[in-house]
């Protein structure tokens, strides 16, 4: 069964891709879930999934001073701490930014938001420089696709690890909307937060709660791919948070499936700009699609049309 | 309330004054130098080099009794690399009554930021700028210790066609002023010795993911690469590449000869082709200069260190020859006499840029040391 080349291309500009596309979905779904519940865009959201990737720094070069150099230990490591601390910077960040002016003008928040996104974005600079820092090469190789001699399409180990995280984390988070009490009480408060604190449910917690998950789950994209592209200064976050703000919207903002889908789109539609037209035109064509999308479904792929609450 | 506040502005004004007045009396037995670039920001690194080979020339013509009994004084403002920030920089230059910049550093930042000091009758030596629109605009107080795009360009591309003999070459670039230009220049070498060049296209500066790309080269069956731009990018160009599996050689102008992009791109750096300003620090005409770095744990290895004690010199020197500190007159004594500096003797023609310069062609090293390839 010979493939043409062209076949194998198009594989893998698409394993190309769907590895930026999921770490986008991880993204998204922190700023999907804020806006699900309370409605508003956490735009320091970016910058926590940059403090995600600075914790996995510090943690594997701590552990390699140690002396611990088992690459599985320190990944473990890395994934564990970095998303602990991430989640009190998630905490943090709603009990300092939003909690103390919500139910003021929508804006509001937004603004301060800005504000606790360019403190961290300083913050990190001062403490770690605002040089690149490059991380080890901790899994290199991978597995090629097709024939050896002509084109043949490869997926490295990492990118395999970039696709099981994050198809695990998606399953997890998944479960636990769905079936767990707290969970219940999350996809209640965002139906409607006013009655569902009537009810007797601590709303407050909950709405902390999805800060923290949002946190954490930014904290594993900041971990894979500082640990894939190797290299993180304290500006990556403004860019990863737009084209993960542009993802969630792009699949409709509310939406956790739809946080996924629009990562994935969004990621394969950059790569395939890349691969058969030019790599310059790559982000014209991706908020390009956003802006089309936005006109024929202003509520994006799979988000439900905003309907006025009474 | 109105009242209250006109009063305060009022006292603000008189305090400014007060300032303004007590840095006059200082300046008249000091001359400022403004040191421009990017004390932060992503290639702050080559700021560095500016600072400490500007900082080291003025250490040691204060300490040899200054120029015309005045002491120098340097002023470091940051900006960022960034041309909106170099602009605000250059207002801030004119503000505080300085007469004389050593910079800026990135081309993009010194365009924009050198029509404000050609306004201002402010004279400005760049020693790292190399894209020739700088000084192609007929301006007066523009001047460069370095040399241009368009010499670098061609030093690259005739090494590329004449040593390497590729059949395929790849030309990216950043879609900056620096990148570009000399992507261009490079990629009109090639084809005009033709040289396939069937990828021409640019990236973003700062994007991290160039996979696309590389899938790309790959497929277009590529056996060069020439890349325009900074180390960040080319870094994880490379990185990428050696992970999945594009073995080729790449080639890049001096603003990717940095020992970051070893600790970026790893074993991946290994091989790679540079084009940078001849090694001043390794000219033992230099060694006691060389020592004076080292005394003070600074590295004198940079490319631009050595341009920007140059700048400094010149300025020294053109003042002394003018007797004056009327940026006109020293402007008329640069282009009019030769000046020994540790990058050579150097003359400027009536653009501003230097008469003499070359680049060296270099292969770098997976530890960041490199081997001069050409002389």
């Amino acid at each position: 069964m010979a493939m043409p080349e062209s076949l194998y291309y198009l594989i893998q500009q698409l394993l190309n891709g769907l590895t930026v596309g999921s770490t986008y979905a991880l993204i998204a779904i922190g700023y999907t879930m804020v806006y699900g519940i309370i409605g508003m865009i956490n735009f320091a959201h970016g910058e926590v999934y940059m403090i995600g990737s600075y914790i996995a720094f510090i943690v594997i070069a701590a552990l390699a001073m140690f002396g611990i150099e088992s690459v599985p230990v320190m990944i473990v490591a890395a994934f564990a701490i970095s998303m602990m601390v991430t989640s009190a910077y998630g905490y943090s960040i709603e009990r300092v930014a939003y909690r103390p002016l919500r139910g003021g003008n929508r804006l509001i928040p937004l603004i301060s938001a800005i504000g606790m996104s360019i403190f961290l974005q300083n913050l990190v600079r001062i403490a770690q420089g605002s040089r690149d820092i490059a991380m080890p090469t901790m899994i290199s190789g991978g597995i090629d696709i097709g024939p050896q001699d002509g084109f043949h399409a490869t997926l490295s180990y990492m990118q395999m690890i970039i696709f099981a995280v994050t198809l695990i984390t998606m399953t997890l988070l998944t479960l636990f909307i769905s079936r767990s009490r707290m969970g219940r009480a999350c996809r209640a408060c965002a139906e409607d937060l006013k009655m569902t604190n009537l009810l007797g449910i601590n709303t407050n917690a909950v709405i902390a709660l999805t800060f923290v998950i949002g946190a954490a789950l930014a904290a594993v994209a900041g971990v894979l791919l500082g640990m894939y592209y190797g290299v993180i200064n304290p500006y990556i976050g403004f860019m990863a948070g737009l084209k993960a703000f542009t993802a969630a919207v792009l699949g409709g903002i509310g939406s956790i499936p739809g946080a996924v889908l629009g990562g994935l789109l969004l990621g394969v539609t950059e790569a395939i700009t890349a691969g058969y037209f030019s790599t310059e035109y790559k982000d014209v064509v991706a908020f390009g699609l956003l802006i089309l999308i936005l006109l024929f479904r202003p509520s994006g792929i799979l988000g439900r049309p905003e309907v006025e609450k009474v | 309330m109105k009242m209250a506040h006109k009063k305060a502005l009022s006292r603000m004004i008189a305090a400014a004054a007060l300032a303004g007045a007590s840095t006059c009396a200082v300046a008249a037995d000091t001359i400022k130098i403004a040191l421009a670039g990017p004390v932060t920001g992503p290639v702050a690194q080559y700021g560095d080099m500016q600072f400490i080979g500007a900082k080291m020339a003025i250490e040691q013509i204060n300490q040899a009794g200054g120029v015309n009994g005045a002491q120098l004084e340097g002023v470091v403002f940051d900006d960022a690399c960034d041309p909106k920030q170099a602009v605000a920089v250059a207002n801030r230059i004119v503000n505080e009554g300085i007469s004389f910049v050593v910079g800026h550093l990135c081309s993009s930042s010194t365009q924009p930021a050198s029509d404000i000091y050609e306004e201002e009758g402010i004279l400005m030596i760049t020693a790292a700028s190399t894209s020739p629109d700088i000084t192609d605009r007929g301006y007066q107080m523009v001047f460069r210790t370095i040399g241009l795009d368009s010499l670098q360009g061609p030093t690259a591309g005739n090494f590329i066609v004449e040593q390497i003999k590729p059949q395929k070459v790849a030309v990216i670039h950043d879609k900056q002023q620096y990148g570009e230009g000399i992507a261009t220049a490079v990629r009109d070498v090639l084809l005009a010795n033709d040289v396939e060049v069937p990828v021409f296209e640019g990236i973003t500066a700062g994007d991290k993911d160039f996979s696309a790309l590389i899938a790309k080269l790959r497929q277009a069956g590529v056996d060069f690469v020439y890349y325009g731009g900074y180390h960040p990018e080319l870094g994880l160009i490379l990185r990428q590449a050696g992970e999945q599996g594009l073995d080729v050689r790449f080639m890049g102008p001096e603003g990717v000869g940095n020992t970051d992009i070893s600790a970026i791109a790893g074993e991946s750096s290994e091989g790679l082709l540079v084009t940078l300003p001849k090694a001043f620090d390794q000219d033992p005409k230099n060694a006691h200069l060389v020592e004076a770095f080292k005394a003070k744990n600074e590295d004198p290895s940079g490319p631009f260190v050595f341009p920007a004690y140059a700048a400094v010199q010149v300025i020294a020197d053109g003042i002394k020859i003018a007797d004056s500190t009327d940026t006109e007159a020293v402007a008329e004594a640069l282009r009019s006499n030769s000046f020994e500096t540790p990058t050579g003797t150097l003359s400027f023609d009536e653009k501003g840029d230097l008469k003499n310069f070359n680049f060296v062609v270099y292969e770098w090293h997976a530890d960041a040391s490199k081997t001069a390839l050409t002389e």
